[in-house]
């Protein structure tokens, strides 16, 4: 009884432990300058942030609209329509992995893997 | 069902009601989807070690509508409940493994499989494989907020014994 409450205290730490290292992995990625925003599965608007000017740009998603900011070469969700606005708490777009998103508006933005030539760049 | 069981089934819903409202008020410092404490899973985890399986299903289903319409977030919902069958699919059957005593290590499990339900909704609404990337930081917060709620489950499970009796 002993030996397996002790097992299974170890197999939570083993879980804490593989999140604490995905956590970092995924924090840490490199990435690029390119950026896609995507809703639905599908590419919206394809940025070169080291080279798009400054903007805000609506998007809208029944009726709720997220407002994205572009301003010195970062890229953020600046105001929502959603309830809960974890994407604006987000703030600028840092990791290489990790997309800001708006799951309200289905909405994705995160670095591409690579430079995506045959989005529709505005 | 008699009336008897089915009150305290709705006392129990009641209470995970109000601790979700409660929690609401707490500005969650963690500005990623889907993290957040989850106190009212004290109630979860409780009714799956105090209650049929079915009778558990009923608490978290009506808690998950409800507090859906109480935090006016309808997306929610989807995330929660998909999250919330995954919790009870997974620690149903583990309550046979894990004594009570271990109720922590229960609440864990159902944690990080609420989170796993999550992502999978996530990723399918989204249809972007990107948002898994969210996966690690959520089975960080899922394993340090199941302990959480785990070891609270586990303080009044060990107060009510020493009062001698059930929660009702």
């Amino acid at each position: 009884m002993k030996k397996k409450n002790i097992c299974l205290a170890g197999f939570c730490a083993a879980l804490f432990l593989f999140g604490a290292a995905g956590s970092l992995a995924v924090w840490f990625r490199p990435h690029g300058s390119w950026v896609n925003v995507m809703q639905d599965g599908m590419v919206l608007y394809s940025f070169d942030l080291s080279s798009t000017p400054d903007q805000t740009i609506d998007i809208e998603y029944n009726g709720s609209i997220n407002t994205i900011q572009i301003k010195d070469g970062r890229i953020r969700v600046l105001s929502a329509e959603c309830p809960d606005k974890t994407c604006v708490h987000m703030g600028w777009l840092e990791s290489g992995a990790l997309p800001v998103v708006c799951l309200p508006n289905r909405l994705v933005i995160g670095f591409a893997e690579r430079e995506s030539v045959d989005a529709v760049v505005k | 069902m008699d009336a008897k069981k089915l009150t305290q089934l709705a006392m129990l819903t009641g209470v995970a009601l109000i601790i979700f409202v409660v929690e609401l008020q707490i500005p969650n410092p963690f500005p990623i989807p889907g993290v957040k404490l989850g106190l009212a899973n004290i109630i979860t985890v409780y009714a799956v070690y105090h209650y049929r399986a079915k009778e558990a299903a009923m608490i978290v289903f009506a808690r998950v509508v409800l507090a859906a319409f109480f935090s006016g977030n309808m997306m929610a919902l989807m995330y929660s409940m998909a999250g919330g069958i995954f919790c009870l699919a997974g620690m149903i059957p583990l309550k046979r493994i894990i004594d009570e005593k271990m109720i922590w290590v229960s609440s864990v499990f159902g944690a990080v499989l609420h989170n796993i339900g999550q992502i999978s909704v996530a990723v399918l609404l989204t249809k972007t494989w990107g948002v898994i990337a969210y996966f690690p930081f959520l089975l960080l917060s899922g394993c340090l907020a199941g302990a959480f709620t785990g070891i609270s489950a586990q303080l009044i499970i060990k107060r009510l014994k020493n009062k001698g009796g059930r929660l009702l």
